[in-house]
């Protein structure tokens, strides 16, 4: 390696000194590669506009406007100025930079007319450079794997979740029949009872136990949805209140000769600034105990999660100022739950089946007066069977939502499904959740929507988040949550470089793409080739 | 970073409803604002009928190189007091008239002092320049004629060598005529609709006090405003009185024809998002008109008061039953003049052409200030460049892009807790390095200082303001408290010299932590603004420094204050470094202090369109350093929109892209790659005219014309410019015209002259005195050079201005029918005063008989001197037939290549054409040499 290091440098060291190896003055900033096309006598400019002659060539006045006559000079605004910049990479300048008095090259050949002195600092700053570069090169080779890794869990999981929801979808057949088919039982059984009940006064009602784990999930949904309903609503009757003393605080007169000198210079001061002030201020404040009510209205449905976001805050104040985390969503748990749940659901359905239809067939239809176990079986297994069937449903509509997204090339960001990933900066913490939202959270119960999931966007490089809250005369939020390659997914550097308009950095092995770490490579390489004579990196 | 979420979180679809209401309740409300019905003094004044005054002149007579009298009420025959609605003076009003050089008259009408009158009358100080009163002119003759018709005499006095003044006593008037042919030019009082309300003592059970939309004014003084008409003969259109968004050539607002119109108001305001098209008062005052019409001359009339005033500008006719006889062979326009307080102090300006009017005014208020070459370039300004790392962030994209600028700018928000001269600790922890690593890429930064004072006894400047009582006091004597951007805050009474020494040494290195050298300033808000005041300014019976009455001074108030701000530099730099400030606010003299920005204006065409009526207007007043916020600060601008707005902007005088918070950045490069390079090369243009508009700026420095000029003074006697305010010149040798309408496919452009014009980047010549119909060019609006002109420009393009101080010039001569041209070229150190030593290169370029002759300017006897080794590379001449090979130089019998060459060296932005271009000739900017083609 080493060997062939200085091999390659020797030979280049002798390539370049067959070329000339510093450019004369009349081939300045002329790269290497070029250098040929400026040896005739004439020249033609590359625009093909016209010629000039090779006394032309870098004489400090511009007669082709594309600049090929001037490319070390300043004279033609469009001409690139070439520095070889031995020891680091080389640039090309634009013309504007030429004699402007700045060192710019950072073999300093940009200023040569003698009004600043500009100190060589290529192998200095190469050699930064390199190291940077092998450090992010390294960091992207571990990260390449990783990805490959997750690419593979994915594509394994998303394979395993397509052959659940096929073997879902036919048990939700199977079960739909079975179902049906214990529904008309019951009915049969449940006349027959009726017509016994006239007979038979003193009959005690059968106990029903109620006890399914899914029963109490599905019951856990329709809860949270009736809740986000009322939050809803809520919200709606907040903004139509804000909107309407907004009204009131701006039109009549008199309501600003009510209002005091503070209130009135608040009022007029938001109209530059959009900020709420006055008594428009004190709707908003109401708003905020009224999303505390939201919170604790959201505990109890999941406390758990709730509480996961405590203690990440918690280690994430011992940790820095900014810092980032990840959250798992409540819906997460309930999927690990429901994992188990299918695997115990397709053997307990077999046996099910044989049960009930061992029952069915066993239970004589016209028998008079009705076998209680029977009845009471029967309703037992419609009852169980029901439960089972709208689990599956369910279940079944979880995964078609996550299946339908689009989830990479490879599926490669399944792995982010479900998770939300925080990072606080001042009073903000900032909350993204890929497919689903992003929201920015001051304290505990001031929630700002910056955005619900739209789309990657540059080739998967960047998730895109849009149509937020509103901003005061302006768009609706919205934030690019950028993807940078890091050996954990995390979240970094939220900013917001126009108003309302957010853009976030999620670092994360699915960033490392194994292209860009050959172009890296390609340009370390192409780095260490540039090394001058009398250094000695190694 | 998202400080106002409180404003916006419900994603709802009811919060469209509220960005509705939000548009409609916070936009521009008129009634919010006075209106004329609802300020006595004018609704006085604007229902009065002509032959209302019955003042006489009396005991007329030359004392101390004055024409003075007294004006009495005309004894009444029979005894009979006038309609009830006559106001009868009490006391005899003291009349002076004074004639300066160069046809100035300056009549002052007071109460005299003698008779005790309860309050010394406000008087404007600073405004009118010391050297003008050396010019006064001692009258020690006057003539006496009885005019025709007339029972009583009037008197005649020198004004000038072409005009005279005539005070006629009885009724009393004031009118400027031409000696030779008796034909007057302007005057004062021809309708008699002159009234001065003398100060009084309040009658029992008289109400003063004013209410207005719940404030009260107690006017403790009560009524003492000022009114009268002013006539002016032979011309078409009257111009001036900013700061209006309106039309250049002013349109009556009063008397047949005219839809009901509110009179012009001059009352400095600050107007949340104001209407491109209204007489309303913005934020700054100059009660200066001009007239103009087909004689080619112009007159002007200026009446220094800082007080409200109204103007109405009266439409033909308007008097038609008063039974009063004027000249009725005139083209005269009339006009009515009030104001609520203070003296008449009025200047008549006799002037024969445009130009000569514009320099008489500012010989009476300062010529504008010869500004640093930096701020002549452009500026980049955000509401707000929020921290460190954004300030260096955009820096850096104008470097990536290779688009240049010379100035970052810092809004409120880089103060801490906007206490201005400080900084946001988190945001702006390192200032000074920030500063320097601009400075040394030869640029600049602005941040804002504005005149509300927070009230926080930590704050420096409020703790040592208000122990030495340097605040502007209620009605009650207390330090005024008001609410401003900081919250409760007091406001420094720049109206004591005291105060503005003090201010302005708290610009001083030392004191303002973190400034450096390369820092200049801003002044926002100096209306002043009162966000919880009447219509959004101080009380008028707050007390400033000699008990004068907030009244009398409202419209001066951000004069003095940017007065302070621009002193406070030219100390900050030892005598040594020119001031640069912007200011909002702006009264008569404001040029002598700095620049001027057109305010909040919006992103939408028709405040692009606006931008030049408004800017010629500030021109036509003395400050032609102006500019409007590119872009527009309220709204987001559609890239095209934007584009055409640099387009335009890159002929303002002043050139300085802003925006509002909520709007979406907007940076030159984040439209696409088309439209940052459309606005690379909008911003190019710019800095390859630099070395023209400096010229141009110094030509405004030395005579008072403005940099941006309305058609009609260069060509006043050709009808078709002077209601044409689309178009507009640079100096005398530019003409632009913008284009003002989305998706335009042509443009309609007036040439006025008989010479060709020659398109400034295609060269392709255009004839004058026609309207050509244009294609609309994508890459920029009709811009010409007048035949007959040298324009001297840069044509290589640096990061900022501060690097092309070496670079070579290039020379464009347009050859005019006799195929000679003339131009001119000023160069100086950029920023020092020395210039005002002598310090300067000026030379005049003449080309005729195929030769180029460089002139020098410079008197002989300058104190100092300034040498540049810059040569000019190129030189272009546009009308000349190809032929010529060489050119030999004198001195030294050089002889240099003749071919053919572009005008433009930038591809796209030029045309293919080649023009007969004198290469490489290196002749020194700075010595007499002749160039001459054979």
């Amino acid at each position: 390696m080493k060997v062939a290091f200085f091999l390659s440098i020797a030979i280049l060291s002798l390539l370049a000194s067959w070329s000339s190896s510093s450019p004369s003055l009349s081939f300045l900033g002329i790269a290497p590669q070029d250098e040929n096309y400026f040896r005739k006598e004439t020249i033609k400019c590359r625009n093909g506009s016209r010629k000039f002659t090779k006394a032309q060539l870098n004489d400090d006045f511009c007669d082709c406007l594309d600049g090929t006559d001037e490319p070390g000079t300043s004279a033609c605004p469009e001409g690139k100025f070439y520095c070889r910049n031995v020891g680091h990479l080389p640039t090309s300048l634009y013309s504007s930079m030429v004699n402007d008095g700045i060192c710019d090259c950072c073999d300093g050949s940009d200023e040569y007319d003698g009004k600043v002195k500009c100190r060589n600092t290529c192998w200095e700053a190469g050699k930064k450079a390199r190291d940077k570069l092998q450090k992010l090169i390294d960091m992207y080779r571990e990260g390449v794997t990783i990805r490959k890794r997750e690419v593979e869990q994915a594509k394994e999981a998303i394979s395993k979740d397509k052959a659940e929801l096929s073997v879902l979808k036919a048990e939700e057949k199977s079960l739909d029949k079975l179902v049906n088919q214990l529904k008309v039982r019951k009915e049969q059984i449940e006349k027959a009872e009726g017509k016994e009940q006239l007979e038979k006064d003193n009959e005690d009602r059968p106990n029903v136990q109620e006890n399914f784990e899914s029963t109490e999930a599905s019951g856990k949904e329709d809860s949270l949805t009736s809740e986000d309903d009322v939050i809803g609503l809520v919200e709606q009757e907040e903004s139509k209140s804000e909107h309407e003393d907004t009204n009131v605080a701006e039109d009549g007169s008199e309501s600003i000769e009510d209002m005091s000198k503070e209130e009135i210079g608040r009022l007029v001061a938001s109209r530059w600034t959009g900020e709420r002030t006055g008594q428009v201020e004190e709707t908003g404040s109401g708003a905020d105990s009224n999303e505390g009510k939201d919170g604790s209205l959201n505990k109890p449905s999941d406390g758990d999660s709730e509480k996961n976001v405590y203690d990440h805050h918690q280690s994430s104040i011992t940790d820095d100022l900014d810092s980032s985390s990840v959250v798992h969503e409540p819906g997460l748990d309930k999927q690990t739950q429901f994992l188990g749940f299918t695997i115990h659901i397709q053997s307990w359905l077999r046996k099910m089946q044989d049960v009930s239809q061992n029952l069915l067939r066993s239970v004589s239809w016209f028998s008079s007066p009705l076998d209680n176990l029977d009845a009471d079986k029967i309703r037992k297994e419609y009852k169980e069977s029901t439960a089972r069937l709208s689990s599956a449903q369910e279940r079944i509509s979880s995964l078609t939502e996550k299946l339908k997204h689009d989830l990479g090339v490879d599926g490669e960001f399944y792995t982010l499904y479900g998770q939300c990933f925080e990072t606080k900066q001042d009073k903000y913490v900032y909350k993204i959740c890929p497919f689903k939202e992003a929201v920015q959270e001051e304290g505990q119960y001031h929630k700002t929507q910056l955005g619900y999931w739209e789309k990657f966007e540059e080739s998967y490089s960047a998730m895109l988040f849009s149509n937020g809250a509103g901003c005061w005369n302006g768009p609706r939020r919205s934030i690019k949550v950028k993807l940078r390659c890091g050996l954990k997914t995390e979240l970094t550097d939220v900013d917001e470089p126009s108003r309302c308009e957010y853009l976030a950095v999620l670092s994360t092995p699915l960033g490392c793409l194994d292209g860009k770490l050959k172009e890296l490579e390609g340009k370390l390489e192409m780095l260490q080739k540039e090394k001058p004579e009398g250094h000695d990196e190694l | 970073m998202a400080s106002r979420i409180g404003g916006c979180r419900r994603p709802l679809l009811l919060l469209f409803l509220l960005s509705l209401a939000s548009q409609t309740a916070f936009s521009w409300k008129q009634d919010e604002f006075r209106n004329c019905n609802q300020t006595p003094f004018c609704k006085r004044a604007r229902s009065r009928k002509p032959g209302y005054c019955t003042l006489i002149a009396d005991q007329v007579s030359i004392s101390d190189g004055l024409l003075t009298a007294k004006l009495i009420p005309r004894p009444i025959p029979n005894q009979e007091e006038g309609g009830e609605d006559h106001h009868q003076i009490a006391k005899p009003l003291l009349l002076s008239v004074s004639i300066y050089q160069s046809g100035i008259l300056r009549l002052k009408i007071d109460e005299d002092p003698a008779l005790d009158p309860p309050k010394t009358r406000f008087q404007v100080p600073e405004v009118v320049v010391s050297e003008f009163d050396e010019t006064m002119l001692w009258l020690s003759r006057v003539s006496t004629e009885t005019l025709d018709g007339d029972s009583a005499p009037s008197s005649v006095v020198y004004l000038s060598d072409g005009y005279e003044a005539v005070l006629r006593h009885d009724p009393f008037e004031l009118y400027v005529r031409e000696k030779s042919s008796k034909s007057r030019l302007v005057s004062l009082n021809s309708h008699q609709l002159f009234d001065f309300e003398e100060l009084r003592v309040k009658n029992e059970g008289e109400e003063w006090e004013e209410r207005f939309k719940g404030h009260t004014d107690t006017r403790p003084y009560g009524p003492q405003s000022i009114s009268f008409d002013v006539s002016f003969y032979d011309a078409e259109f009257v111009y001036g009185l900013p700061e209006h968004a309106t039309s250049l050539a002013l349109k009556p607002t009063k008397g047949p024809g005219v839809e009901y119109s509110e009179p012009y108001r001059l009352f400095n305001l600050d107007v949340f998002e104001y209407l491109h098209e209204s007489p309303f008062g913005l934020y700054g005052s100059i009660p200066l008109m001009i007239a103009h019409g087909k004689t080619g001359k112009s007159s002007g009339f200026f009446w220094l008061n800082s007080a409200e005033m109204q103007i109405d500008v009266l439409a033909e006719g308007w008097n038609a039953d008063s039974g009063l006889s004027l000249p009725s062979d005139q083209k005269r326009i009339d006009t009515l003049w009030m104001s609520e307080a203070g003296i008449v102090d009025a200047f008549f300006f006799a002037g024969l052409g445009p130009k000569d009017v514009v320099s008489q005014y500012t010989a009476v208020t300062g010529k504008p200030a010869m500004p640093q070459h930096f701020a002549t370039a452009y500026h980049q300004c955000r509401w707000n460049y929020r921290d460190e790392e954004d300030v260096e962030n955009v820096d850096a994209k104008f470097d990536e892009h290779d688009i240049p600028y010379d100035v970052l700018w810092l809004d409120i928000e880089h103060t801490d807790g906007k206490r201005y001269m400080t900084w946001d600790s988190v945001m702006f922890p390192h200032p000074e390095e920030m500063q320097k690593k601009l400075a040394a890429k030869g640029r600049r930064m602005v941040t804002i200082v504005d005149p509300h004072i927070k009230r926080d006894d930590n704050y420096y400047i409020h703790k040592e303001a208000a122990e030495k009582g340097y605040y502007v006091k209620d009605s009650s004597g207390k330090d005024f408290d008001g609410w401003c951007w900081p919250g409760s805050s007091s406001y420094l009474d720049v109206l004591s010299p005291e105060v503005r020494m003090w201010f302005s040494d708290k610009f001083g290195f030392d004191s303002y932590k973190g400034s450096t050298p390369s820092l200049y300033i801003w002044n926002d808000m100096n209306e002043p603004s009162v966000f919880n005041g009447p219509e959004i300014s101080m009380p008028r019976d707050a007390l400033h420094f000699g008990g004068v009455e907030h009244r009398e001074l409202h419209n001066a108030y951000g004069y003095f204050y940017h007065m302070a701000t621009s002193n406070g530099l030219v100390k900050r730099g030892d005598g040594k470094d020119r001031p640069f400030v912007l200011s909002r606010a702006f009264f008569a003299g404001t040029q002598r202090f700095g620049s001027v920005w057109t305010g909040d204006n919006t992103a939408d065409w028709d405040h692009l369109r606006a931008s030049v009526p408004m800017i010629l207007t500030l021109g036509l007043s003395g400050i032609s350093f102006s500019g409007a916020d590119v872009g527009g600060f309220f709204g987001n601008p559609e890239p095209e929109l934007l584009v055409r707005w640099y387009q335009l902007g890159a002929f303002y005088p002043f050139f300085r892209a802003h925006a509002h918070q909520d709007t979406k950045r907007r940076e030159p490069w984040l439209f696409g790659e088309r439209n940052t390079k459309l606005i690379r090369q909008a911003i190019h243009v710019r800095y390859m005219l630099l070395p023209y508009f400096y010229t141009v700026f110094r030509e405004s420095n030395t005579t008072g014309l403005p940099v941006m000029r309305p058609l009609w003074m260069e060509f006043p006697s050709d009808d078709a410019t002077f209601s044409n305010d689309e178009a507009f010149m640079v100096g005398s040798s530019l003409l632009v015209q913008g284009i003002y309408t989305e998706r335009a496919k042509h443009v309609s452009v007036y040439l006025p002259g008989d010479e060709l014009w020659y398109d400034l980047l295609s060269g392709a010549p255009y004839k004058g005195s026609q309207t050509h119909k244009l294609v609309a060019l994508e890459d920029r609006i009709p811009a010409f050079q007048k035949a007959g002109t040298i324009i001297p420009r840069k044509d290589r393009y640096r990061r900022s201005s501060t690097q092309m101080v070496n670079d070579p010039y290039t020379l464009v001569i347009a050859l005019n029918s006799s195929q000679a041209a003339e131009g001119e070229l000023y160069i100086d150190d950029g920023k020092s005063f020395e210039f005002m030593q002598g310090a300067y290169i000026h030379r005049r370029f003449v080309f005729s008989n195929g030769k180029l002759t460089s002139l020098d300017l410079t008197p002989n006897n300058k104190k100092s001197k300034f040498t540049s080794q810059t040569v000019i590379e190129r030189i272009i001449l546009l009308g000349h037939s190809p032929g010529p090979k060489n050119a030999l130089i004198k001195p030294g019998d050089g002889k240099v290549e003749v071919g053919l060459g572009p005008l433009v060296l930038e591809t796209g932005l030029g045309s293919s054409s080649s023009f007969v271009t004198i290469r490489k000739p290196s002749l020194p900017v700075d010595k007499d040499w002749t160039v001459e083609l054979v």
